[in-house]
């Protein structure tokens, strides 16, 4: 079924949907939820960087790169009115736990000032664009 | 009601501003660009048409159609629309509104103007006929005018509406269940929530006087009725299409004059012994219930923003019934059997059909026909005709409160002129032109000479202020003065 959740997007800014966890991505003066989930492993690209040329976030697991675009593609839907949100989980489990929270988001912080790729992410980047993700 | 409308209503002739008048009034620095037109718009002194939208804002509330009479209402003649030309001429149209401005001058005088170019745009006629009135249909459907208006329509609506998509936003991959559930969630907290105006009205030390107060608010829409509505009815968009029609010929009593919405919110009005000519209470419309109201002419002016108007109407016509509930438990509080509900009651009735009619036969089936790149534009409406229902009533709210508060009003505008700046002096007789206008920041009025009535709402006595007199204005907070000695002049200051 779909739910609506509504958030105070200037107290909160994570919806914790039963095992599920979205985050508010601010990029490009737009303000989204997005799935703190990395398409790779599962990684929590709440916690990535943006890369130098603030086009991609690099998951802090295996070093990922996740395109803001493609990631923009597939936010959550959600209406905001000033600082309150509203937002559409769609197929919940009517009994899912909902909840909202503050995080720390270093996904919003300023890219980068250089390339954080580390050794070992040639394998990784080609399963990445296997996976339609970039790696390292 | 107050003594002055009681007067004004009693001569309606004072209204109508002879053709002798008005052409003594032509004398002077101002020409005709048409002879055939009593167009009297461009000075003698420079024939070229206004450029930019600030000379275009202060040529046209400088037309003699827009300079107001001395009287508080506005008399039976649609094409007269007191715009403050003082009031217009402060403001630099080349910064649009911000979400923060939305209760000042700024956004009342751009909405004044941009409802007069809507409404310019549709067939008004006086119901005492023409025949008084020829000069004043003749400019206002003019040549001249009417570029004016074309000419700025567009920058103007920017103006007003730029601030919209960065207090609203839309985002996500969107599906029609999604839609539905965003839009029930939308109506369900306009049903349970509480009406802001409704509650200032319940505990108003004058609430007769409030809710007349907001049957002005409603005028503005309700004799007027489905204008905004009626420009989507043309072309050729399938079964939608009749969707609207079904919902727009309710609106019209399908054809008997005397079921048509805007008869019977007439009928509410003269229960009230209100006026129930078209914009008698212009002076008295407040900037979020202007904007509201401008809102549905603007997005069905540009049908790039059809599916917008698609999700507005529908936010519409779904809240309107739980709306009008309310409206008559407070009316019949206040009032008991003294007042003429039926309009209430048409809207309680006919818009739970409505509500259904635009859900499922206009908002989901577009979406279902059109796809997924037409929801963001149908949330947007939806979630944009709520934000300005907000700014409705709040804005009646304040100006309730204000209004009861008056007394209190006076002590803070004496501390306050102290502290204020430099004043601008104005000066009145009783044969100067009323007008109400707001200040963008607090202002303090200080009488220097004389006496005034302050005039705050449409009907009740006004408030009396005499030499040495102060009053604190709050931002946005609506008002006019009325010289009740030969002459009367006040300072305003600004106090920040």
């Amino acid at each position: 079924m779909d739910r609506v959740v509504t958030i105070d997007l200037g107290e909160h800014n994570t919806v914790m949907v039963g095992h599920d966890r979205f985050f508010v991505f601010r990029s490009a003066g737009k303000v989204q939820l997005v799935r703190d989930s990395c398409p790779h492993r599962g990684g929590p690209l709440s916690l990535a960087r943006l890369t130098p040329d603030g086009k991609r976030l690099s998951c802090p697991w295996h070093g990922t790169r996740v395109g803001v675009a493609a990631l923009m593609r597939t936010a959550i839907p959600m209406v905001r009115t000033g600082d309150q949100a509203a937002v559409i989980l769609t197929d919940v489990d009517a009994e899912a736990p909902i909840s909202v929270i503050r995080r720390r988001i270093l996904a919003n912080l300023p890219p980068v000032a250089h390339d954080e790729g580390g050794p070992g992410m040639a394998r990784e980047r080609e399963r990445g664009a296997r996976a339609g993700v970039t790696v390292g | 009601m107050s003594r002055y409308v009681q007067s004004e209503l009693a001569n309606p002739t004072r209204f109508l501003g002879s053709r002798r008048i008005l052409r003594a009034r032509r004398v002077g620095e101002w020409t005709s660009m048409v002879t055939t037109a009593n167009v009297d718009l461009i000075p003698r002194t420079a024939q070229v048409p206004p450029s930019g939208l600030t000379e275009q804002a202060r040529a046209y509330a400088r037309s003699r159609l827009s300079t107001g009479e001395p009287t508080v209402l506005h008399g039976p003649n649609p094409y007269r629309r007191m715009l403050v030309p003082d009031a217009v001429a402060e403001i630099d149209f080349s910064r649009p509104l911000t979400a923060d401005e939305a209760a000042g001058n700024r956004a009342l005088s751009a909405h004044r103007l941009l409802g007069t170019f809507y409404e310019a745009d549709t067939v008004l006629l006086p119901e005492q006929g023409l025949a008084e009135l020829r000069d004043d249909f003749d400019l206002f459907y003019s040549e001249e005018l009417r570029r004016l208006r074309e000419s700025a329509i567009s920058d103007l609506e920017r103006f007003a509406y730029t601030f919209l998509p960065s207090e609203v936003d839309v985002t996500g991959a969107w599906t029609v269940d999604a839609l539905d559930a965003y839009f029930q969630h939308a109506a369900k907290a306009a049903e349970v929530g509480e009406s802001a105006a409704l509650v200032a009205i319940e505990q108003s030390r004058r609430p007769e006087v409030a809710a007349d107060t907001y049957l002005v608010q409603l005028a503005l829409d309700g004799l007027t009725e489905a204008s905004a509505m009626s420009k989507n009815l043309g072309g050729a968009y399938g079964p939608e299409q009749s969707a609207l029609f079904k919902i727009f010929i309710d609106e019209f009593g399908y054809g008997v004059y005397e079921s048509k919405h805007t008869t019977i919110f007439a009928k509410m009005l003269r229960s009230r012994s209100m006026a129930t000519h078209v914009h008698a209470y212009w002076n008295f419309y407040l900037a979020g219930p202007l904007a509201t109201n401008n809102y549905y002419y603007y997005l069905s002016r540009d049908h790039a923003r059809f599916f917008q108007y698609a999700g507005a109407v529908t936010y519409a016509e779904r809240v309107f019934a739980p709306g009008f509930v309310k409206m008559i438990r407070t009316y019949r509080g206040i009032f008991g059997e003294d007042v003429d509900l039926h309009y209430c009651d048409e809207h309680a009735h006919i818009d739970e059909h409505h509500g259904r009619i635009t859900r499922e036969q206009v908002l989901l089936a577009l979406a279902e026909k059109h796809g997924p790149s037409v929801i963001p534009d149908l949330i947007r409406g939806i979630a944009e005709a709520e934000f300005l229902g907000g700014w409705f009533e709040a804005d009646t709210a304040d100006q309730i409160r204000w209004s009861d508060a008056i007394d209190r009003y006076r002590e803070l505008g004496a501390a306050a002129l102290s502290s204020s700046g430099e004043p601008r002096r104005v000066t009145l007789t009783p044969d100067t032109p009323f007008g109400t206008r707001s200040h963008d920041g607090k202002t303090v009025l200080r009488i220097v000479e004389g006496e005034a009535d302050l005039v705050t709402q449409a009907t009740g006595e006004p408030d009396r202020l005499a030499a040495g007199d102060a009053l604190l204005v709050p931002a946005g907070r609506v008002y006019g003065l009325r010289a009740v000695s030969p002459r009367c002049a006040y300072d305003v200051h600004v106090a920040g």
